[in-house]
């Protein structure tokens, strides 16, 4: 019975956070050392492992993290080992070691709890219709898991004049030294984008790399669900 | 009824067996692959000081004969006799290890073993399959090492370097003095040295005549070479030490009872590191891929377990100081490292944390990667290639609207980024375009993207297909069309039939030269056309008009199923001159 299972149990973990398969985080928990995740991307967890949501740090570093309703953001503590998914999206797992990473809000998916972090909306690109850009800015020594719809693609910004334009909705991560601004096509009918009617992009310029998913379906899916 | 091991899990021999003779197999197939299995006789610092312990087919025993190679046997590939009394007390492990002789990875394997026998009777036997192990190309699979007892571990770690990655782990430095030293080996088979051994490997290995029935007799000068373009950095396994031993049943499944270890010997769960930590005498030395890993400095402080160790491992004494390695773990907690035999052992742990523990102590080095956002991202990178049309994933195409000049016209919002200076502007569907929004109620709309600069496009994560047409032509569903070269010409057709939600089924014939990327929801099927080659009209993607474009890929409804009856009312027949081919996605819109 077990023989099409076999070879899809979980290797043995040897760092706090890694893959596995594209699609799944695994996280080695130990007390002491929590971890911030997205409200319903548990999947399995093995040992004993405790969930706050909503802990009241997070509640006032994220006050005003999209809607308002609260920050998507658990707490999970203990010593084990968890499984985390969204939806079957693809996981990227790095190791931060000092480096930062500026993160779109709905592809984050679980991070230390002791790195520097913060939700600050995209400057430049704040009266966009429809779509508060928001963004987590994480950095220090520690891991941080993103997904991404479909294996992403990294692009250098090369840091030339040339500037970087991405579809908002593609966009996953960049590094947080870039500079962002918000570029707004007037022409007619310049649709591009989503369906708004609105055509944006989002240029970033300076040296750094930017993270970008093949899909333009940047619906939270987590969040639908409640 | 042996015990069943699995990769990491360890025991003492004498909770096996209570013989010393022990016989050792292993079976390891792959096809069309050939394996060398050997023995390396370690020192207490996991080296190969003495090279007359290393094991294999071109030398098949120690000098005292306390280890000796059998060959392949009994449904083995290969086995040796080990007498562990006879053993001399400089030997204090002994590491079994199979490498791939030529090309070929460790995941290609099917599934085989390692199994100890003692007095006719198999006592444990350590199962692995291919899927445990990813481009290795040499495995360490098992060893049996002295600490106070014999012990057997299951190992399973793996090198992509091959054999000289292994070499490298199990010799340190000590390689290049042991290359010019192994002439002087006792051995006689190295006299026919032919020279035709590849620069790295020692002479010793490459000897031409060997002695002994070889796994497989291959051309000998090569054996044991690994491929010049090897890479020393071996794979970065993850620690063996660092695995779950919570797993490893201490009980054998027969029964048996095991004594519960007395308080000293509570020392190989506490302190399983000590060997491998680097030696102190070895600090030049780079340390063994896998083991001792560096820690990030992740925690802020080292928790007090470390260093406080009630009481220090029998086996411990032999280390004229800690090892290094060890106190370089700050980040796990008391109990943590310390891999507690999950309740086998109950009172040994008295902090009730610590029976779950995670199964390692948290290794913070990543195995895979360097740490760093670079790092982990550096598989995404986009691919450069100086074409227009690249693929960098099977979501996402990039395309160099610099090569060639051309425009490229592309489902609106199927840009996800660009660099350069790209101009999109509307492209209107033109009459065609309008037939299919009026008929569909879905007007396909078009962008043009023209300048000079690189557009990724995707969409919906759907995957991508480039197809580059030399004149030939291909009829393309509109709903599956991304993106094309404005140099093509494209026509719309109309499928008309009952049933087709819309009404008709609209297709875009596209001939001349350039590239046209198709998109489908999941891995597609391309189905030769032959006389009865059906299709779901919402499923087709795409085929061929190849030769008589407009005649031979012709579809005519069939309609001698009853709608409601099988729900596939609708299905598209294709005719056509074999070499015709349809494309299938899974997935019916």
């Amino acid at each position: 019975m077990n023989q099409p299972f076999a070879g899809h149990a979980p290797a043995p973990a040897a760092a706090r956070m890694e893959n596995h398969g594209n699609h799944m985080l695994k996280v080695a928990m130990q007390s002491g050392h929590d971890l911030l995740a997205r409200v319903g991307s548990m999947v399995a967890y093995e040992g004993f492992i405790q969930y706050e949501p909503n802990p009241p740090a997070v509640r006032q570093i994220a006050r005003d993290w999209i809607t308002g309703e609260g920050a998507p953001l658990m707490k999970c503590s203990g010593d084990g080992l968890l499984y985390l998914a969204d939806y079957g999206a693809n996981v990227v797992v790095i190791n931060l070691n000092g480096d930062g990473i500026s993160v779109n809000a709905t592809n984050l998916l679980a991070f230390d709890a002791h790195l520097q972090w913060g939700v600050e909306r995209v400057k430049g690109l704040a009266k966009f219709a429809g779509q508060g850009l928001w963004n987590t800015k994480i950095s220090g020594q520690g891991w941080v898991a993103l997904t991404s719809r479909g294996k992403p693609i990294v692009v250098d910004c090369g840091g030339g004049e040339d500037e970087t334009y991405v579809d908002p909705d593609a966009l996953v991560a960049w590094s947080p030294n870039l500079k962002v601004k918000g570029k707004r096509s007037f022409k007619a009918q310049s649709l591009i984008g989503r369906g708004s009617g609105e055509a944006y992009q989002m240029a970033f310029s300076g040296q750094g790399i930017v993270v970008v998913q093949p899909s333009e379906d940047s619906t939270d899916r987590l969040r639908i669900r409640g | 009824m042996p015990r069943e091991f699995q990769r990491g899990h360890k025991a003492r021999i004498s909770d096996l067996t209570t013989g010393t003779d022990l016989y050792v197999g292993v079976q390891i197939s792959a096809p069309g692959l050939t394996f060398d299995i050997s023995c390396f006789g370690l020192d207490a610092d996991e080296r190969l000081s003495d090279d007359r312990y290393f094991i294999f087919f071109n030398q098949p025993k120690s000098p005292e004969e306390s280890i000796q190679l059998l060959g392949a046997q009994a449904g083995d590939t290969e086995s040796f006799r080990v007498t562990l009394d006879r053993i001399p007390p400089q030997i204090q492990k002994l590491s079994f290890t199979a490498t791939i002789d030529g090309a070929g990875q460790m995941s290609q394997i099917g599934p085989g073993y390692l199994r100890i026998v003692a007095g006719g009777e198999e006592v444990a036997r350590y199962s692995f399959n291919g899927s445990e192990f990813t481009t290795e190309r040499a495995v360490m699979l098992g060893d049996l090492y002295l600490k106070d007892v014999w012990r057997f571990a299951a190992v399973g770690q793996g090198f992509d370097g091959g054999l000289e990655a292994l070499l490298k782990n199990f010799g340190g430095e000590v390689l290049e003095e042991e290359t010019p030293a192994a002439p002087q080996q006792p051995q006689p088979q190295q006299q026919p040295q032919s020279g035709a051994a590849p620069g790295f490997a020692p002479p010793a290995f490459a000897a031409p005549s060997a002695p002994v029935p070889a796994p497989a007799p291959a051309p000998a000068p090569q054996r044991f070479a690994p491929p010049q373009g090897a890479t020393p950095p071996p794979a970065p396994a993850p620690s063996l030490h660092a695995q779950p031993t919570i797993v490893a049943p201490m009980t054998p499944p027969g029964g048996t009872q095991v004594p519960p270890p007395p308080a000293p010997p509570a020392a190989p769960y506490g302190a399983p590191q000590p060997p491998h930590g680097p030696h102190p005498g070895q600090a030049t030395a780079p340390p063994p891929p896998g083991y001792a890993q560096p820690q990030a400095p992740q925690a802020p402080a080292p928790p007090p377990g470390y260093g406080q160790q009630p009481t220090a491992p029998p086996g411990y004494g032999q280390q004229p100081t800690a090892p290094p390695g060890y106190g370089q773990q700050p980040t796990a907690p008391p109990g943590y490292g310390q891999q507690p035999p999950y309740g086998q052992v109950p009172g040994q742990q008295p902090a009730p944390a610590a029976p779950y523990g995670a199964p390692q102590g948290m290794p913070q080095g990543a195995a895979s990667q360097g740490p760093g956002v670079a790092a982990a991202l550096q598989q995404f990178r986009e691919t450069p290639t100086g074409q227009r049309w690249t693929q960098q994933n099977k979501k996402l195409v990039r395309v160099d609207l610099g090569i060639g000049g051309q425009p490229v016209l592309a489902r609106q919002g199927s840009m996800v980024l660009y660099q350069g200076k790209v101009d999109f502007s509307y492209k209107g569907a033109g009459f065609a375009g309008r037939i299919v929004g009026n008929a569909t109620g879905q007007e396909m709309q078009l962008m043009r993207c023209s300048g000079q600069g690189q557009v990724f496009l995707a969409e919906n994560s759907t995957m991508l297909h480039p197809i580059e047409l030399q004149g030939d032509g291909i009829c393309v569903s509109a709903e599956n069309v991304l993106a094309f070269d404005e140099t093509l010409q494209y026509e719309v057709r109309r499928i008309e039939g009952h049933g087709i939600p819309g009404g008709a089924l609209f297709t875009m014939q596209f001939t001349g030269v350039g590239t046209i990327v198709v998109k489908t929801h999941g891995t597609p099927v391309v189905l030769p056309v032959t006389p009865t080659t059906f299709a779901d009209c919402n499923a087709v993607v795409a085929w061929s008009s190849a030769a008589q474009v407009v005649v031979s890929s012709q579809v005519r409804m069939r309609r001698n199923a009853y709608p409601g009856d099988t729900g596939e009312s609708v299905n598209l027949q294709f005719r056509g001159a074999p070499g015709n081919f349809i494309v299938v996605q899974p997935y019916e819109v």
